[in-house]
């Protein structure tokens, strides 16, 4: 009796077999109508702000060539009224002058200038596109143009950081500071720190996190060299004060080498 | 420093009344102006003179003198821009025919130099008249080392002092001269040393040496060698740069004039204590390596390895080392290797260096003279490796 029910409630091999290959054919069609929905959508969009891309080549293209014409031009327009002899004899010993004639400078800033316009104009079509066909989110373009200003950012930042650290070893090895180099490397983390912060601010990567650890930071590499700066130069700041005081002759006695080094004049 | 106060001890030759000389005389205090007309007095004939000062100068004690009001300028240890277009304006409104410019502390120069100074450029066909003064061997180091050897050197001139604070001027050297000045003060760089004898020189004018005898030199009112030695430097090396072609052209140095300053070759008065100097440098070269390979060949790099390691008492700098490096600085000054004041200021510990070395040197017995014209003669002798490192800087250079 049992095994006639149970012949009876079990299916046959080929009946399961129809079952499994429908629910297969379904989950294929889903998974394809899926995939084939995703493409529509994507290639929709790269439609829709192809335009916008085609601009944008197209008006970095324009204004490339226009910087090359302008660059050219003045270039020789500068040269005809002897622009660097001019500013040669003009400018004295500064020490901002350029490293190339003033007339490459002006022949150079006029052609990149040209190329940020056109970049500029250029991106800015292809926002206007991207924006009319902003039907699906692309959160890499934003992210992108920040990862720019970032990038800048840590450029700038490190050129300032170089220029510092140089300048104070310079003038602390000048100064007979012992600890030159420490307050060297000091001053340029400071700077690094500092940038670091700002990029992953704009970048905004971290949010409070990278406020707090650049805080603790900067505040402890302050600490470190004032307490560096403070301890190491107690000999000088005493030297100094006797030396005032020997100026003002309140102090009587002097030391042999201190007016062994006055005979010398390097003047 | 040696001072010396001038006696009236020579009997004056008046230069002729028809002649007007305009004398300058750059900001200084009332007693020395006072000093200064006195000597000048007695030097020639008041008729010739056109005194020109800033200062309020006391006419009544001196009526037979003219005088002319002279804008004011800033005081300063040497001459600068803002003297020489005042000298030449002043010249030029007055239908003078020779300039003379008394720097500061002009009453402890002698009569007879101020006399030879004004007859060299009022009838000796000279445009440019500068003094050879009598210094201490451990005054003026900075010239010594640095400002007439490049002068010697690359412009073929054996004038001692090339930034002499007393000068003469023919008026088309002053002429010369405030068109220099005019372009650095339009510039507001009022206070910039100026080049006479670069000027003379690349112009091909006549200059005349004048010994000067002994004077006292006034001292920058900041004292501090970290500023001034920058700006000096700085000036000379960009007026090197701006007269490139011409220096670069092979040239005879005239021949080696009979001074009677001879005996500048003198003993030093007193050994200086050296250690402040040579602990500078051992300092510098503990932490300063990294910007002195931007600008230093390795040869030269070597060459301070050793002084590094040199006890106080055997430290000399070879002479051909310091002109190598002071050679490979005003080269990187031009290629702008890196910030030109970064670059000034890594050459102070060598200087001091190279001080270190000549006071050792002059204590060991040799003449200061004779090591600073061994210097200058180094200058000389390297002048190749400049015009080649000039023309052909990315050229291997062990």
């Amino acid at each position: 009796m049992q095994n006639a029910l149970a012949t009876i409630l079990q299916p046959t091999a080929s009946q399961a077999a129809q079952t499994l290959y429908t629910d297969n054919a379904t989950i294929w069609n889903h998974m394809s109508d899926a995939l084939h929905q995703s493409l529509y959508r994507v290639l929709s969009m790269l439609i829709s702000i192809l335009p916008g891309i085609l601009a944008f080549f197209v008006a970095l293209a324009v204004f490339t060539v226009i910087g090359m014409v302008l660059s050219a031009v003045l270039r020789r327009g500068l040269s005809m009224v002897k622009f660097d002899e001019r500013m040669t004899r003009n400018r004295g010993n500064a020490d901002w002058t350029p490293l190339t004639s003033p007339t490459a400078l002006v022949a150079r800033v006029s052609f990149w200038g040209c190329v940020l316009l056109g970049l500029i104009i250029g991106v800015s079509a292809f926002d206007a596109s991207y924006a009319t066909a902003a039907t699906l989110p692309i959160s890499l373009l934003p992210y992108l143009t920040h990862s720019v200003g970032a990038i800048l950012l840590l450029i700038a930042g490190n050129l300032i950081a170089r220029f510092l650290a140089r300048s104070v070893l310079i003038g602390a090895v000048n100064a007979q500071l012992q600890y030159a180099r420490f307050l060297s490397l000091g001053v340029k983390w400071l700077v690094l720190v500092l940038t670091a912060a700002m990029a992953l601010d704009h970048l905004e990567i971290g949010g409070r996190v990278v406020e707090l650890a650049f805080g603790i930071l900067f505040g402890g590499i302050v600490l470190t060299l004032a307490l560096a700066v403070g301890l190491g130069s107690r000999e000088l700041v005493s030297r100094s004060l006797e030396s005032h005081v020997d100026r003002t002759g309140e102090h009587s006695t002097e030391t042999t080498a201190a007016s062994a080094s006055e005979s010398i004049r390097h003047f | 420093m040696a001072t010396a106060n001038p006696v009236p001890d020579v009997t004056p030759t008046p230069v002729e009344a028809d002649t007007c000389l305009l004398v300058l005389l750059t900001a200084m205090p009332m007693e020395q102006l006072e000093s200064v007309l006195t000597n000048l007095t007695t030097s020639f004939a008041a008729e010739s003179l056109l005194i020109a000062a800033a200062e309020a100068l006391p006419k009544d004690s001196y009526p037979h003198l003219q005088f002319v009001s002279a804008p004011a300028t800033r005081p300063s240890w040497t001459l600068t821009a803002a003297d020489f277009v005042n000298a030449h304006q002043l010249a030029q409104k007055n239908n003078a025919r020779a300039v003379l410019m008394l720097g500061p502390g002009a009453d402890s120069l002698g009569l007879s130099a101020l006399r030879d100074l004004a007859h060299a450029v009022q009838g000796n066909g000279s445009d440019l008249a500068i003094p050879c003064y009598d210094l201490p061997p451990q005054a003026g180091l900075l010239n010594s080392a640095l400002l007439y050897p490049l002068s010697r050197a690359l412009f073929a001139s054996r004038v001692r002092f090339p930034l002499a604070i007393d000068l003469g001027l023919s008026m088309r050297m002053a002429e010369r001269l405030s068109g220099v000045a005019q372009r650095l003060t339009g510039i507001n760089q009022d206070d910039a040393p100026l080049w006479p004898i670069h000027e003379a020189v690349a112009a091909g004018y006549a200059i005349q040496e004048i010994d000067a005898g002994s004077r006292v030199m006034p001292q920058p009112s900041a004292p501090d060698l970290n500023t001034i030695l920058p700006v000096v430097a700085g000036s000379l090396f960009a007026d090197i740069e701006a007269k490139a072609a011409f220096w670069q052209r092979a040239r005879q140095l005239p021949t080696a004039r009979i001074a009677a300053a001879a005996e500048r070759a003198a003993l030093p008065d007193a050994s200086a204590d050296i250690a402040p100097m040579l602990q500078a440098f051992q300092l510098a070269y503990t932490n300063l390596q990294g910007i002195w390979s931007l600008v230093l060949p390795p040869n030269a790099l070597l060459g301070l390895k050793r002084l590094y390691t040199t006890d106080a008492e055997a430290f000399r700098m070879p002479e051909s080392l310091w002109a190598r490096i002071v050679y490979d600085f005003v080269l990187a000054y031009r290629l702008r290797t890196i910030n030109r004041g970064h670059l000034l200021g890594a050459l102070i510990p060598l200087y001091l260096a190279w001080t270190a070395s000549h006071i050792n040197i002059m204590a060991a017995g040799m003449s200061s003279e004779q090591h600073v014209e061994a210097v200058a003669a180094a200058f000389e002798a390297e002048k190749p490796y400049i015009v080649s490192r000039w023309r052909w800087p990315d050229r291997f250079n062990p």
